[in-house]
């Protein structure tokens, strides 16, 4: 369940000039960037643990069949029930229904980007559920009606100063200054009730491990636990392409996951959660339900974005890209922003609706150089160009100008003539080196300097340099 | 056609060749977990105790070194007078904790919403990470270790393993619990502008009581 991406250009046009938004975005990916770069450097067989990850995330997409199976068969016998949706559209039916059979009043929920990526949300709400999002930030921007905009810190839109503004209205009684400190603690106090109190909690899974049928969540505030004990009924929403043959597989790819995403070594709280209470147990969920997503995944499986269901959703991507970090994650529309949403967007919506996504891209290759499984993100968002081009879903103008700069490029004649005649008008609007502005590029040079051009085109330049070097040999051999 | 025929239908509608024989999966995913040393942090066996309590104590854990488990209810009490805390314990209902001495301590078997202490029993320790593993079970509740402000695990030092694969190992052909949790330092969140905080929602306090040397 994903917003119309038709107003991608209007929406980071917005978000470019909200400064605001720059210093919150510098702060946290900043912060991630930096914290990453210690954790891989601590870490000499990183690059070798990423060849390995990588292998156990293809090794599954290649028997994908086989491990659902496997892990359906292990979760079933510890008393889980395994549900498949082919869409998001089934899956909020199933958890709907669950939920209503069960006369729930009240959900809590820990974070999950699959639950997003179905409309979890709005289902529950139009079900006449009460919702409460446990992660902290989760639960800020549910009191500022949002969506995330970071896989990992959904409210790193948010400046303390805004999250203040929001606890202090709904937190009874209000947090008494606006440091984070005071804040985490009234969140803490305003959810205690409601973590024990809900009729059903709901969960992602980072991993579903085939061999013993659990499921895995990782947190460091310690609300998964507390959002699957309590209440009678625990349901996990996971996308298929979250298999691990084992428990010894899923921590290979935690050793990258966590690195990655936040520069740790190991999340506060690792989970393997496996069917329901067993008697005797102390506690936990009288049922527990795992809703299987396909949304999409199996068309991956068959064509060139096979390798993105090897994304572990660790967010390094967007940490270190250059346009998310201008424009946020709102801007891109979807539930999953960055590179990897850029990707995974048009799978989801469908390309008309999103192709400019994969045009926002520098194409700087920083994305697939972080990425912990090795996914060709840029090859990825040129297929997607590649994809629009053919389905003739790009605009007139960009059409004609390929088609112009086409004709040109198979005239060497031509295209030499065109450049030698751009490259002398640009410096006309060349100051102290740069160009600031260009008639018609507005949109571009907004936002960017150009390097003035050197006024010679590089095959003029070359061709002098020739021209000298043969002047100077020969000179050489006369002597 | 079910949902779940569907997608199967779809995952081999997507594959050239029919799928292995089980065993020749089997064996790829194993040959996939070869040579663990060379895609995981340094070796540690030789001093286990020390990187533990090394990576631990990084994550903001504290301990306090016992030589036995009689020793556990001063140190506990030890622990409550340092931080200006009430002589009160929820206990997990574990014979070798219900059989210790607890005359100076008010101990009781439930965990309040609000519960400022807990102690609990890790069954093992896993140096690599610093982190303790808990099983859900009968005499182990999960939310002990949650709800509590204050968290403190006893850990026998002869549970301590090297690396993460090791406990994976000790499991193989174990049952699995409903929860096996492994955890790594108090509870912490980075949601606002990225400043750290401990005790977001579990303890904001983990003090480790370290048995045997």
């Amino acid at each position: 369940m994903n917003a119309p991406q038709q107003g991608f250009k209007e929406r980071a046009d917005a978000e470019l000039k909200n400064a605001v938004l720059k210093i919150a975005i510098d702060r946290t990916t900043g912060n991630a960037e930096r914290k990453r770069a210690v954790a891989v450097a601590a870490f000499p067989e990183f690059q070798a643990a990423r060849a390995r990850g990588r292998a156990i995330k293809d090794h599954v997409i290649a028997h994908l069949d086989h491990y659902l199976e496997m892990f359906e068969r292990n979760a079933t016998a510890a008393g889980a029930q395994v549900h498949w949706a082919a869409d998001d559209a089934e899956a909020r039916a199933i958890i709907t229904r669950i939920c209503l059979e069960a006369d729930a009043k009240l959900v809590t929920r820990a974070k999950s980007m699959l639950g997003e990526e179905i409309g979890l949300p709005h289902a529950l709400a139009d079900a006449g559920i009460e919702r409460v999002e446990t992660d902290l930030a989760e639960h800020i921007i549910q009191l500022a009606g949002e969506r995330p905009s970071h896989i990992v810190w959904p409210a790193m839109h948010r400046t303390r100063e805004q999250v203040a503004i929001l606890f202090k209205e709904a937190h009874h009684p209000p947090p008494a200054a606006d440091d984070p400190a005071t804040m985490v603690q009234s969140a803490r106090r305003e959810l205690r009730a409601k973590f024990l109190g809900a009729d059903v909690g709901i969960s992602g899974a980072n991993f579903l491990v085939a061999d013993t049928g659990a499921t895995c969540t990782v947190t460091n505030e310690g609300n998964a636990e507390l959002t699957t004990t309590p209440p009678r009924i625990h349901i996990v929403t996971a996308g298929i392409e979250k298999l691990v043959p084992s428990t010894a597989h899923a921590f290979a790819l935690l050793r990258l996951l966590v690195r990655s995403a936040t520069g740790g070594e190991m999340t506060q709280y690792t989970t393997f959660h496996c069917g329901p209470k067993r008697p005797g147990d102390a506690d936990g969920p009288e049922e527990m339900h795992i809703v299987l997503v396909d949304n999409g995944r199996t068309r991956m499986l068959a064509d060139e974005f096979r390798p993105m269901l090897r994304c572990i959703r660790c967010g390094a991507c967007m940490n270190h890209c250059v346009v998310y970090r201008q424009i946020g994650g709102h801007a891109y529309g979807g539930t999953y922003p960055g590179p990897m949403g850029a990707v995974l967007t048009p799978v989801l919506d469908g390309l008309a609706q999103s192709r400019d996504l994969p045009h926002a891209c520098t194409m700087n290759g920083r994305c697939a150089e972080v990425c912990p499984v090795e996914i060709p993100l840029p090859t990825l968002l040129r297929a997607w160009r590649t994809r629009s081009w053919r389905e003739r879903l790009e605009p007139r103008s960009v059409r004609a100008a390929l088609g112009l700069w086409a004709m040109a490029a198979r005239r060497p004649w031509l295209y030499r003539l065109g450049s030698r005649i751009g490259v002398r008008a640009l410096r006309l609007f060349g100051r102290r080196g740069w160009i600031g502005s260009l008639p018609l590029a507005g949109g571009w040079t907004a936002y960017r300097d150009l390097p003035r051009p050197s006024g010679r085109t590089f095959m003029e330049q070359y061709r002098a340099g020739q021209a000298g070097r043969a002047g100077q040999t020969g000179r050489e051999a006369r002597k | 056609m079910s949902a779940r025929d569907r997608i199967l239908a779809a995952i081999r509608a997507a594959r050239p060749a029919p799928l292995p024989p089980a065993e020749a999966i089997a064996a790829e995913a194993a040959a996939l977990l070869d040579a663990p040393e060379s895609v995981r942090p340094w070796p540690v066996e030789a001093v286990l105790a020390a990187e533990f309590v090394r990576k631990a104590s990084a994550l903001g854990t504290s301990f306090d070194h016992l030589p036995d488990r009689a020793a556990i209810p001063l140190a506990v009490k030890r622990y409550l007078d340092t931080h200006g805390l009430p002589p009160a314990l929820a206990l997990q209902p574990a014979p070798a904790l219900a059989a210790l001495d607890w005359t100076d301590i008010d101990t009781h078997d439930a965990v309040a919403p609000d519960q400022t202490a807990a102690l609990g029993l890790a069954l093992w320790g896993i140096a690599e990470t610093g982190s303790l593993v808990i099983h859900s079970g009968a005499d182990a509740p999960i939310l002990l270790s949650f709800l509590p402000l204050h968290h403190i695990v006893v850990l026998e030092e002869r549970s301590l393993l090297p690396h993460l694969e090791d406990y994976a190992a000790a499991m193989q052909g174990a049952a699995q619990p409903r929860n096996a949790i492994l955890i790594t330092g108090p509870s912490g969140t980075t949601d606002i502008e990225g400043s750290y905080v401990r005790g977001a929602h579990g303890p904001g306090f983990l003090h480790v009581l370290m048995i045997g040397g």
